[in-house]
């Protein structure tokens, strides 16, 4: 998978060499897309720790999927985290747009006790005082076209549940064209019933959406025991309408196993036919 | 003379007013519709009253089909599993909310009509709720407007108005007569320039304006006019939400979206007749 971003390929300056990288920035940015690049250019063992991801860790899974050596970090894995650091490990951590930028304070004065930390903020470009810019050590301007204040986020876990592709293209397509409120910015990982997951990613203002298949192993046994899950950013979302037609667009168990067999044996013939 | 033909009202009844006024203006003589008068919309009684009191002759729809029957979709009808859930939700409301007398009327409407060298169905002749898209096969095309025996056949259903000229055709058949006959003949004709008018929808359109779309057909100068009439489609929206609709249907009629089903495979065949 490669992932896009929003941004104009930011980099960040090389001295003094940082050993804690914490990117903060408005919603659909391009942070995770920024914390790709940098991983590819990173020898060194890598850790990742996205505070407040919870129940629905998008960027942490499309992380794991692409870059399956970086060790990735939840909520309560602090002190294994800064352990990590401490025996040499590159550290990046990602703020949340909806997360206050104070939050994270003691766990980077705590690594910045023993490591070098910078702080990076993707600002949208003409932008010049905000509170990015009083936290961040070097600020990297974006062209960014949204409204960024008062932004409200609903997400759910659908962990287990497996999306018929039709109906699924016409819920992605009423989520991010405002059917259930004004969308800036919708992200979220699928089970399709072929075993594959997808993940899906929409920006206002960017012409498409975004439909990646993500590098994970075909799951075909029932319902899929692996994180799947969406994340909304906008304004009055009927989170409570979003729901339903998710659920509206599930395969039920029944369905599901008998899509998984026919699968199964296609593939048992296409292996029998070429051996 | 002028007739003016319109499908797929789906209860909209701001829509089905905006488009007789519009054919009051364009001075046609007579109306034809093709059907589907109910399903998704928020009036379908007051749709069905208007169109019986002005004695217009209409072919039954799926829809109207399904009311009377109960809903017995079929593969050609539902896209995705979404779609064929928001359309029970549809078929379930309409049933509750249409009168006896109503359902009466859609029970007794005709599959085909035909007057001179017109017919007039809502899918196709095999069956209401077959699609005659656009991109289907020319014989197969040629084959459905040939068992009505007309030179003009007049279709809705698709939602999407367009016209079809079937240029002379040349058919070249192998028959073979009985199984004593081992030998089998090949006959050859000529079929004689036909044409597909599909009429496009009043109150669901897909063509991504919630404009309604009907045609007027000249049958002097043989002439067909795709129309396509503004009207007031957010008092339908407003409706649609009061009524207890769900909401996502005023949503897509207001980007001239599809409510649920859609048609996009030009070669599947409806495998019940009529």
């Amino acid at each position: 998978m490669s992932m896009s971003i929003a941004t104009s390929t930011p980099q960040i300056s090389d001295d003094p060499p940082a050993q804690v990288l914490a990117i903060a920035g408005s919603a659909g940015i391009g942070k995770t897309g920024w914390i790709f690049q940098q991983i590819e250019q990173i020898s060194a063992p890598v850790v990742y720790f996205c505070p407040s991801a919870g129940n629905v860790p998008i960027d942490p899974t499309c992380l794991a999927a692409e870059f399956p050596n970086v060790q990735i970090f939840a909520d309560g894995q602090e002190l294994e985290l800064i352990e990590q650091v401490e025996q040499g490990a590159i550290a990046l951590i990602e703020l949340g747009f909806h997360l206050d930028l104070r939050s994270g304070n003691m766990l980077l004065e705590t690594l910045a006790a023993n490591s070098v930390l910078k702080k990076i903020a993707l600002v949208p470009s003409g932008l010049t005082n905000s509170e990015w810019h009083e936290w961040a050590d070097q600020v990297i301007e974006v062209k960014y076209d949204l409204d960024f204040y008062d932004l409200q986020i609903w997400r759910s876990p659908f962990t287990g549940q497996v999306f018929d592709p039709s109906s699924l293209n016409v819920l992605w397509y009423e989520i991010t064209q405002g059917a259930y409120g004004e969308v800036s910015r919708a992200k979220g990982i699928f089970d399709l019933f072929d075993g594959r997951a997808f993940y899906l990613d929409f920006v206002t203002g960017k012409e498409d959406s975004l439909y990646l298949p993500l590098d994970l192993p075909l799951w075909l046994d029932g319902r899929p025991e692996r994180f799947s899950g969406i994340e909304v950013v906008g304004r009055n979302l009927d989170g409570k309408a979003i729901a339903q037609c998710l659920i509206d667009c599930c395969l039920s168990e029944e369905i599901l196993l008998h899509y998984q067999n026919q699968i199964k044996q296609s593939r048992q013939q296409s292996r029998q036919v070429a051996a | 003379m002028k007739i003016a033909v319109m499908s797929c009202i789906h209860g909209n009844y701001e829509a089905l007013d905006a488009v007789l006024r519009d054919i009051d203006q364009q001075k046609a003589e007579k109306i034809f519709c093709l059907g589907d008068l109910v399903g998704y919309g928020p009036f379908p009684s007051n749709v069905v009253e208007m169109v019986r009191s002005l004695d217009i002759p209409t072919t039954q729809g799926c829809w109207d089909e399904d009311i009377v029957e109960g809903l017995n979709s079929c593969e050609c009808s539902y896209p995705s599993m979404l779609a064929e859930k928001r359309g029970r939700i549809a078929h379930e409301w309409t049933n509750e909310h249409i009168y006896p007398e109503t359902k009466e009327y859609l029970a007794a409407l005709p599959k085909v009509i035909k007057e001179d060298n017109l017919a007039f169905v809502h899918g196709s002749p095999q069956s209401q709720h077959e699609y005659l898209l656009p991109e289907l096969d020319g014989f197969i095309a040629l084959e459905r407007v040939l068992s009505t025996g007309a030179d003009t056949l007049f279709c809705g259903h698709t939602h999407v108005p367009y016209v079809r000229t079937l240029d002379a055709g040349n058919l070249r058949l192998l028959v073979r007569t009985g199984v004593e006959v081992p030998e089998a003949e090949m006959r050859e004709f000529n079929a004689p320039l036909k044409r597909i008018v599909n009429v496009g929808s009043v109150g669901e359109p897909r063509h991504g304006r919630p404009n309604a779309t009907y045609v007027i057909y000249d049958n002097d100068s043989d002439r067909v006019t795709l129309r396509e009439v503004e009207y007031d489609y957010q008092k339908t929206c407003a409706a649609i939400i009061e009524r207890g609709l769900p909401p996502i249907f005023a949503w897509r009629l207001a980007k001239g979206l599809e409510f649920a089903e859609r048609a996009d495979d030009a070669s599947h065949l409806c495998e019940r007749g009529v």
